[in-house]
């Protein structure tokens, strides 16, 4: 017994021995001679980048398109003259342009040896036509400028006159609904243009299922040199976002188009993903229907706005993603008037005083339609109801599937409400419109509010040149809002997207738009 | 060949189909209709749906005009009704323009896979384990299989999901996280695990069931008879009593596969999956009519097809539900 367990020693030692100086020897190796890998900033050409959204793409009309999913597959495959950066600064795109000095004639100089997609090249008759178009059909983007004509001077050159000096018309002309495409849709019947579409941009439809994903090929034409990097782009639908974030560690997914701000620092701190945080084009709002007689009446407004810890909100619903408005503009556009002071601070003492000198000083029930399905918004209307329980505002919160809630506030049948609104372009004008325009179809984003002091003055920031005058405009505009508060700016959003480490310049624009000619795929 | 009753084999199985087509259609054109005119009571207008918040009442009020929307509810039927019978069709798509019917039977095919796979899932868990239970009645064998059931049926389909994908994609990587993957074995890889899922929640009251009726079988008379008579106790088991006692929980099976057809939602949305239950998720929110009339129309065929299934394989089960007529 004992002697065959010597003889089984020395083998098992042996054994032992080898393998404990393999190891030895493997670790010197790997450790010694190859490199850690260094962080390359040169782009790497090639690959295909996996983008998980939650929503398919359905529609490439341009013109007639303003939902988020359309949005952005669209301006991948149609752009315009001009654009706007990360920082929203207007820059030149597919022209370089000049203004006159009184703003009514602006001249664009398409750049040399620019083509579509399909190998043709742009041409001024292509530029008249799009925006011809646009302006035909109106959509819910329509330009707004007063445009007289719109005409070709020389070669590669536009010209479009205006009517009168309009201030945000290149903001306007930057936005994706003013993509160029060519003249007579290329010989095609319209709606068989739109289903393989032919533009400028960075990429081309491939294959595209209407309920799931669209794949797009690098546009060999593009006019940006040796751009876009990566071959091929693919929309991923993946109607869940918890989903969306299991595939992206997973490495099922290159990025994704939405983190939820409850699991953002997860995101952020988890190996396999990155985490990307930029501002938004967005406002988080309360909007109070003014026809209701309670909110009809100002010091009740005022007496809630004091009554909301709009700090509090921020932190406990976005987990400190979002930035406080103060303000209805996003500080990161124009004009913004955010650290001015113009907002009612959180003061109960004030709200119980504005209470008391309303028609309602004993307080009233009300209810506060949200839509479902949403659970920031359903937190914040739950802080809401507990906000002005404490002042006597008895709040009942009624949430909805969001078609009802959308055929609901279009008709005015609600007395308050959780909504956003958003900017496409960067320039405050159309959002300042959209919100506050008795004219418009909205009627001030459905609040019936108005102003003859905010009307006088929107008119005036339109055909007022950038600078200090304009500014003042738009500053005395923020503050008889803020005062007035037809609607109560919460939270400025921040755009919160997620990659995996391989992904690189994965440029974000302030409205959500991701610049997928930028971006680049190490480890392929 | 004629039966003792002296009707044809071919006449008794037309006059079978005969009637099942007399009562099949009458249920389906119900739950057409039915779906048609309850959709229309919701609140919610389609074109406003798909051209999103910001959109001009002209807008909208030409959308719904493009899609027919503004003709009266008669008019609509009676379009909606022609369609269906012609073309077998409920439509285009408000929100695509695609052909219904395309669009279901572009998507049915994977989700109708995790329903396949779970059903067969259901049957290998819930079948060795009630039979365990039964053989070993009061045993601590059979205590433990009655008891993991219960705990299971009290635990939510998308709660199960998460677990396995936790488990066995995220942390183990045997499977994907979701989505359905291309390439050889890579489809049956994918739909493993919601199967799983599904039938992880089907299988317990399977479990309850059959443990039940195999109990009462296994104390009946016939089963004495053929141990006495010696034959194997595994012959006795799986060719005489397991067949005696299916029934009851092959019915419940049928019926819950038949409701399992138009109830993927859940799991499909949990493993990241684009299929029938996405789609009719996405077009109730959208209220695009003609697909989720479409899915209604296609549920209740395969609810048809399914329990007519159920009764063939019935009565080729137990021969006392062979009438003769």
């Amino acid at each position: 017994m004992i002697t065959s367990r010597l003889r089984q020693r020395p083998r098992l030692f042996a054994i032992a021995a080898a393998a404990l100086s393999a190891a030895l020897v493997l670790s010197a190796c790997s450790g010694g001679s190859a490199p850690e890998p260094t962080e390359s900033t040169d782009p790497v050409s090639g690959g295909t980048l996996v983008f998980g959204r939650t929503a398919a793409v359905n529609d490439l009309d341009l013109n007639q398109q303003i939902t988020a999913n359309n949005a952005f597959a669209i301006d991948k495959i149609f752009e315009p003259l001009v654009n706007f950066d990360e920082n929203g600064e207007i820059i030149p795109w597919l022209a370089e342009y000049t203004e006159n000095a009184d703003g009514t004639e602006y001249v664009f100089m398409l750049r040399e040896g620019l083509k579509f997609s399909d190998g043709t090249d742009v041409t001024p008759a292509d530029v008249i036509f799009s925006l011809n178009r646009h302006l035909e059909v109106g959509g819910p983007l329509p330009l707004t400028a007063p445009i007289v004509s719109i005409e070709e001077t020389a070669e590669r050159e536009v010209t479009i006159t205006l009517e009168s000096a309009y201030t945000p018309f290149l903001s306007e002309l930057s936005g994706f609904s003013n993509g160029i495409f060519p003249a007579n849709f290329g010989g095609m019947e319209e709606g068989e243009f739109f289903r393989n579409p032919v533009g400028t941009g960075p990429f081309v439809v491939s294959e595209w299922d209407l309920t799931g994903d669209l794949v797009f090929v690098k546009n060999e034409h593009y006019w940006q040199e040796g751009k876009p990097y990566i071959d091929e782009l693919v929309y991923k639908f993946v109607a869940d976002d918890t989903q969306l974030r299991q595939q992206l560690g997973a490495g099922q997914l290159d990025a994704i188009d939405i983190v939820p701000a409850a699991n953002a620092a997860d995101v952020d701190e988890a190996d396999e993903t990155v985490l990307l945080q930029t501002p938004g084009w967005s406002t988080e709002q309360v909007f109070f229907n003014t026809q209701r007689k309670q909110f009809a009446d100002e010091n009740v407004r005022r007496a809630i706005a004091h009554a909301i810890d709009r700090e509090g909100i921020a932190a406990a619903t976005t987990f400190g993603t979002a930035e406080v408005a103060n303000v209805l503009i996003p500080t990161n556009v124009a004009y913004s008037a955010n650290g001015e002071g113009f907002d009612l601070a959180y003061d109960l003492e004030a709200a119980a005083e504005e209470l008391a000198k309303s028609d309602y000083p004993d307080g009233f029930s009300i209810t506060l339609m949200v839509p479902s399905g949403n659970s920031q918004r359903a937190q914040i209307a739950q802080i809401i109801q507990e906000s002005l329980g404490q002042i006597g505002i008895d709040v009942t919160i009624e949430s909805l599937d969001i078609a009802v809630f959308r055929e609901r506030f279009r008709e005015y049948d609600y007395d308050f409400m959780l909504n956003s609104g958003q900017l496409d372009s960067p320039d405050p004008n159309g959002f300042i419109t959209f919100q506050a325009d008795p004219e418009g179809f909205s009627k001030s984003y459905w609040t019936h509010y108005t102003d003859d002091r905010v009307t006088e003055l929107m008119h005036e920031g339109r055909v007022t040149p950038e600078g200090a005058e304009r500014e003042a405009i738009y500053f005395e505009i923020q503050q008889i809002l803020a005062e007035q508060v037809p609607y109560i700016p919460l939270f400025f959003p921040a755009n919160l997207k997620a990659t995996t480490a391989d992904v690189h310049d994965f440029v974000v624009l302030p409205n959500a738009s991701v610049r997928f000619q930028d971006v680049w795929l190490s480890g392929e | 060949m004629t039966t003792t009753s002296g009707r044809s084999t071919a006449a008794r199985v037309a006059t079978a189909l005969g009637l099942l087509v007399a009562r099949v259609v009458p249920v389906m054109f119900g739950v057409v209709v039915a779906v048609f005119f309850l959709l229309r009571l919701v609140p919610g207008d389609p074109a406003a749906m798909i051209l999103g918040d910001r959109a001009t009442p002209e807008s909208i009020a030409a959308l719904r005009a493009e899609l027919g929307l503004d003709q009266t509810l008669w008019n609509q039927f009676v379009a909606f009704l022609t369609q269906v019978v012609t073309q077998f069709d409920t439509g285009d798509s408000l929100v695509t323009g695609q052909s219904t019917r395309d669009m279901i039977l572009a998507k049915a095919p994977v989700s109708l896979g995790i329903v396949l796979l779970a059903v067969l899932l259901a049957v290998l868990i819930a079948v060795p384990l009630a039979l365990l239970a039964a053989l070993r009645k009061d045993g601590w064998i059979d205590h433990v299989i009655r008891v993991l059931p219960t705990i299971g049926m009290g635990m939510p389909l998308f709660w199960i999901g998460l677990l396995l994908i936790i488990l066995f994609a995220v942390e183990l990587g045997w499977f994907p996280v979701g989505d359905v993957g291309t390439g050889p074995g890579e489809p049956l890889r994918s739909l493993f695990l919601p199967a799983l899922a599904v039938a992880l929640s089907m299988s317990p009251p399977l479990i309850r069931s059959l443990r039940t009726q195999l109990i009462e079988v296994l104390g009946a008379d016939f089963v004495t008879t053929l141990r006495a008579a010696r034959i194997p106790e595994r012959r006795v088991v799986t060719r005489h009593v397991l067949r005696g006692a299916a029934l009851p929980t092959f019915t419940l099976l049928s019926v819950n596969t038949a409701y399992l057809i138009g109830g993927t939602l859940v799991v499909e949305k949990v493993f990241g999956i684009n299929g029938i239950g996405t789609l009719l998720f996405t077009s109730i929110s959208n209220r695009d009519f003609p697909v989720v009339q479409g899915i209604a129309l296609y549920c209740a065929v395969a609810v048809v097809l399914v329990t007519t299934l159920a009764g063939v394989l019935s009565a080729l089960l137990d021969p006392r539900l062979r009438v003769a007529r």
